[in-house]
């Protein structure tokens, strides 16, 4: 169902475009035409010059259909289509048939060429989708989209019909964001199953599916998902603007458009979510945040995105709050560890020993006494070996992997430790490091996090502690000074907001957060129903009467 | 500022001048107290904090007198063109020595503390840079800025006098008003001097959300700030007394030297305390060199203030390089301080007064 209210929505913007090329063409004939766009002229009714303008313009594509029948055996027609992209018995079925075979107990000679594609599809055809278009460039599209293309002698109009049909793979779970408690559903490749999976998990009114093409060959479908009346309408007419004002000529994936949209193209930290979670979609939507889907990608946008967003899971609203409370602000732990920690043990070890207590220095001195060079080029030197580890675990086939990483860690830290080339107390820091950025739920700002080290770990070489601090303090300003669509990157936290600090350090009870985050400005900020302002079980002495509850059933 | 960036709240507010406040000027602060009146030193800084205020309150309510301009451009409409200009050129010359002071103030700390064979130059310049880079923000991340930070200045010297409270002994600290009164004065001046990163609020207020708050927001801050101090300067006499401050060149820094964490997790807290100090210089700094270019800028009557931000920077640390040594340094710290007292807290009071006789008032469309 959801699929095809969004097919229906398609060929509106079909048929207008179809529309709109018709009524220019009368007022000026060839003069626009000249800036590089395909032809796009009226269809004049001519069978043969038409399918000689398509042979022109697809030029000799061998996996083009042209099937030439007669419908009702009356009226020369041709069927163009191409055959990988659709499926054929359904199109024997519920398109030749009833072309070919007029229908029953009707008088065949009040059916005149000219209005032969209307009648066409309100009377005869036993397909959902079809639309009619004069507009030869609509035709080329629809063509090349996988729709069948139904033209007649005589007919100025022509019948786009949508029978695309491509495999896909099965709906999978998530690879990179599986979760123990929660949905398995995952986003696949092409668009309709995924509007599907959003709709399915949100049934309302209210959810607006607008859909853009962006990509001069690869005429990437580009869908906007918000929720009317609850989306700033700002925000979404600022999303439409970026996204309308790309032009470029392919949208392999959703991360083509990111680096298009997103508000600071130097920062290395992103400010656009991506998921391949349906049920995280929904989620943020119902946030007041606007998703962007791809035709082609399985990883969805979601903007506007602030920082905190990069260390929530799926998991932490679908489990009870105290024990996520505690595994968030483990993952915070890990995420600043992952960014700090070998540039601190670089300045303790080389500029400030006495801070940590006398027995370890001295162990720490003693693990140091045989390796040739300074802490900085120490830590450097294991650093990038972890990373190279790190790509050379991710590229390989997955059943090297394991074996790589037993060599490659396992083996060669002892053996580096052995040999006197690294201190057993830089390669547990390094490991810890690497390690908990591995705990960061999102890749691209543990990336970000890993990037950022480097400098850190350098700086820390030079000044020690002082260094770091100056550092940091830069990774702060840049990150207070950051916006993605407007929205501070570091809200709720910075501009303070109390409502949405429940939701930052620890997950609060989900009847604590009543309202929707004040800073995406959401035209309906209520979102647990004033039932619910006590604890769920008193609710349920009362009978449990509370409007969100029996929405939920 | 533009009108359009009218977003920064009364909390925000406060934040930018509580860690304007609390500065490099922490460091020395008991010694100063104590200098000018021995046990008597946490009175004269509370007693400084209250002169502070006073030169601060004269520069909010001007502020809400005239909530869409700061004291570059009302100053003008009040004494006419050319005296304001040069009075407002004082303002700016004065804050750029503020700015180089405080970044020598700090280079020197640090270079004598942690980094002893990095020369000054560069841990000022570092210092600089780093405010210069961070000036060209907008209004509403310069209180960003500043508001994420403050938890950062409060918490690690508040952790240090409470873990320095049990050496601490209440007879260092009697009598309370210390054993020569006459150099109380003098005293006043001196730390009012340290709360002169506040004028900040100048430029704050035409970008308040609410600038009638604008009092309010100097009350809490002094109150937070001037408290910090008071705590500060007790927890040192109390450990150190009176005596043995004096021979201290920054007792605070001594402070953190002799505390240690339970379960001595960290065997010396003064390079992290250092550490962490660095973002406390880092706001004061930043608000001395926004309000110099800003002002600058207004001066000038330009739009774009962010070529101002660089060019500023070797002006800053020529100036900033002028003392020979600690010593010398110190001298220009304090009589630049007291020179700045005249500009910051008799010049508002001056404006506040004639405003008042001539019944100006900034205009009424805005609001």
């Amino acid at each position: 169902m959801p699929l095809f209210g969004n097919r229906t929505h398609l060929l509106s913007g079909k048929t207008r475009r179809g529309n709109r090329g018709q009524s220019e063409s009368p007022s000026e004939p060839d003069s626009g035409r000249g800036d590089g766009s395909p032809v796009r002229k009226p269809l004049n009714g001519r069978l043969a010059e038409l399918l000689a303008d398509v042979t022109d313009v697809l030029g000799t594509d061998t996996t083009l259909s042209v099937r030439r029948f007669r419908i009702f055996g009356t009226f020369p027609a041709a069927m163009l289509f191409f055959p990988n992209m659709l499926d054929q018995a359904a199109l024997n079925e519920t398109i030749l048939k009833p072309a070919m075979s007029a229908p029953p107990g009707s008088d065949l000679s009040d059916w005149t060429a000219q209005r032969l594609m209307d009648r066409l599809a309100n009377e005869a055809l036993w397909h959902t989708d079809c639309s009619e278009t004069e507009d030869f460039d609509a035709l080329i599209q629809g063509l090349l989209h996988g729709d069948t293309v139904l033209v007649a002698d005589g007919s100025n109009a022509a019948l786009v019909i949508g029978t695309r049909q491509i495999d896909k793979r099965g709906i999978d779970q998530p690879g990179t964001e599986q979760v123990i408690r929660g949905p398995r559903e995952g986003f696949v490749e092409p668009i309709g199953p995924n509007l599907a999976l959003i709709r399915y998990r949100l049934q309302a009114a209210e959810l607006r599916m607008r859909q853009l093409t962006v990509g001069r060959k690869t005429r990437s479908k580009v869908v906007i998902c918000y929720m009317d009346g609850l989306t700033d309408p700002a925000l979404l007419a600022e999303v439409e603007r970026r996204i309308g004002a790309i032009d470029i000529d392919a949208v392999l994936d959703s991360g083509y458009l990111e680096q298009y949209i997103e508000d600071n193209q130097w920062s290395p930290f992103p400010q656009v979510q991506y998921t391949e979670r349906p049920d995280k979609v929904v989620a943020n939507l119902l946030e007041g945040r606007v998703a962007i889907l791809v035709d082609g990608s399985p990883l969805a946008l979601i903007v506007p995105t602030v920082f905190n967003q990069f260390y929530q899971a799926v998991e932490d609203y679908t489990e009870r709050f105290m024990q996520m409370s505690a595994i968030r602000m483990a993952r915070l732990v890990a995420l600043v560890f992952s960014l700090v920690f070998p540039s601190i043990y670089v300045s303790v070890i080389s500029f400030n020993p006495e801070l940590i207590p006398t027995e370890f220095a001295v162990a720490v001195a003693g693990g140091r006494a045989g390796v040739p060079w300074p802490a900085v080029v120490e830590v450097l030197i294991i650093e990038i070996s972890m990373e190279v580890l790190r790509e050379a675990t991710i590229r390989l086939p997955q059943q090297v992997g394991g074996a790589l990483s037993i060599v490659g860690v396992l083996v060669i830290g002892q053996a580096a430790v052995a040999a006197g080339f690294a201190s057993p107390i830089t390669v547990v820091i390094i490991a810890l490091t690497t390690i908990g950025s591995f705990a960061t739920p999102a890749y691209n700002a543990a990336l970000a996090l890993r990037l950022l080290r480097f400098p850190l770990i350098i700086i820390a070489g030079i000044f020690g502690l002082y260094g770091v601090m100056i550092g940091l303090i830069l990774i702060a300003n840049h990150l207070l000074s950051l916006k993605s669509f407007g929205v501070p990157y570091l809200s709720p936290l910075v501009p303070v907001n109390f409502e949405g600090m429940k939701d930052v350090l620890i997950r609060g009870p989900l009847w604590w957060m009543k309202r929707r985050p004040a800073f995406l400005k959401p035209g309906d900020r209520v979102r647990v129903g004033p039932e619910m302002t006590e604890p769920p079980e008193t609710i349920g002495e009362e009978g449990g009467a509370s409007p969100t509850s029996t929405a939920k059933e | 500022m533009t009108k359009a960036t009218r977003d920064v709240t009364a909390t925000q507010a406060s934040a930018v001048l509580v860690s304007t406040i609390i500065g490099v000027g922490v460091l020395p602060l008991p010694l100063f107290a104590v200098r000018a009146a021995d046990t008597g030193g946490p009175l004269v800084t509370l007693l400084g904090s209250v002169c502070a205020l006073i030169g601060l309150l004269f520069v909010a309510a001007l502020g809400m007198r005239f909530p869409d301009q700061s004291i570059i451009q009302y100053s003008e409409r009040l004494i006419g063109k050319w005296p304001a200009r040069a009075i407002g050129a004082c303002l700016i010359v004065f804050f750029a020595l503020l700015t180089s002071l405080t970044a020598r103030e700090f280079g020197e700390v640090v270079v004598t503390s942690v980094l002893k064979q990095t020369p000054v130059e560069v841990t000022v310049i570092v210092m600089l840079m780093l405010a210069a880079i961070s000036a060209r923000n907008t209004m509403s991340t310069f209180a960003y800025i500043h508001f994420f930070y403050v938890p950062l200045l409060l918490v690690p010297v508040l952790l240090i006098v409470a873990l320095s409270l049990k050496n601490a002994e209440l007879l260092n600290l009697q009598p309370f008003w210390g054993n020569k009164p006459e150099g109380m004065l003098q005293g006043i001046l001196t730390i009012a001097a340290l709360f002169q990163g506040s004028f900040v609020m100048t430029i704050v207020i035409p970008a308040m959300r609410r600038p009638a708050k604008a009092l309010s927001v100097s009350l809490y801050s002094i109150l937070i700030a001037g408290g910090l101090y008071v705590v500060i300067v007790i927890a040192v006499v109390g450990v150190f007394g009176a005596q043995e401050t004096r021979k201290l060149l920054w007792p605070t820094l001594e402070l953190a030297k002799a505390t240690s964490l339970p379960a001595n997790v960290l065997e010396r807290l003064d390079g992290a305390f250092l550490a962490v100090w660095v973002t406390a210089v880092f706001t004061t700094l930043l608000s001395s060199y926004y309000l110099t270019s800003q002002s600058l800028k207004q001066l000038l009557r330009l739009e774009e203030p962010r070529i101002f931000t660089f060019f500023l920077l070797p002006f800053v640390f020529v100036l900033a390089m002028v003392p020979a040594n600690i010593v010398k340094m110190y001298e220009a710290v304090l009589n630049v301080g007291k020179v700045g007292l005249a500009l910051t807290t008799v010049y508002p009071g001056l404006l506040l007064v004639i405003a008042w006789v001539r019944k100006k008032r900034g205009s009424a469309h805005e609001r």
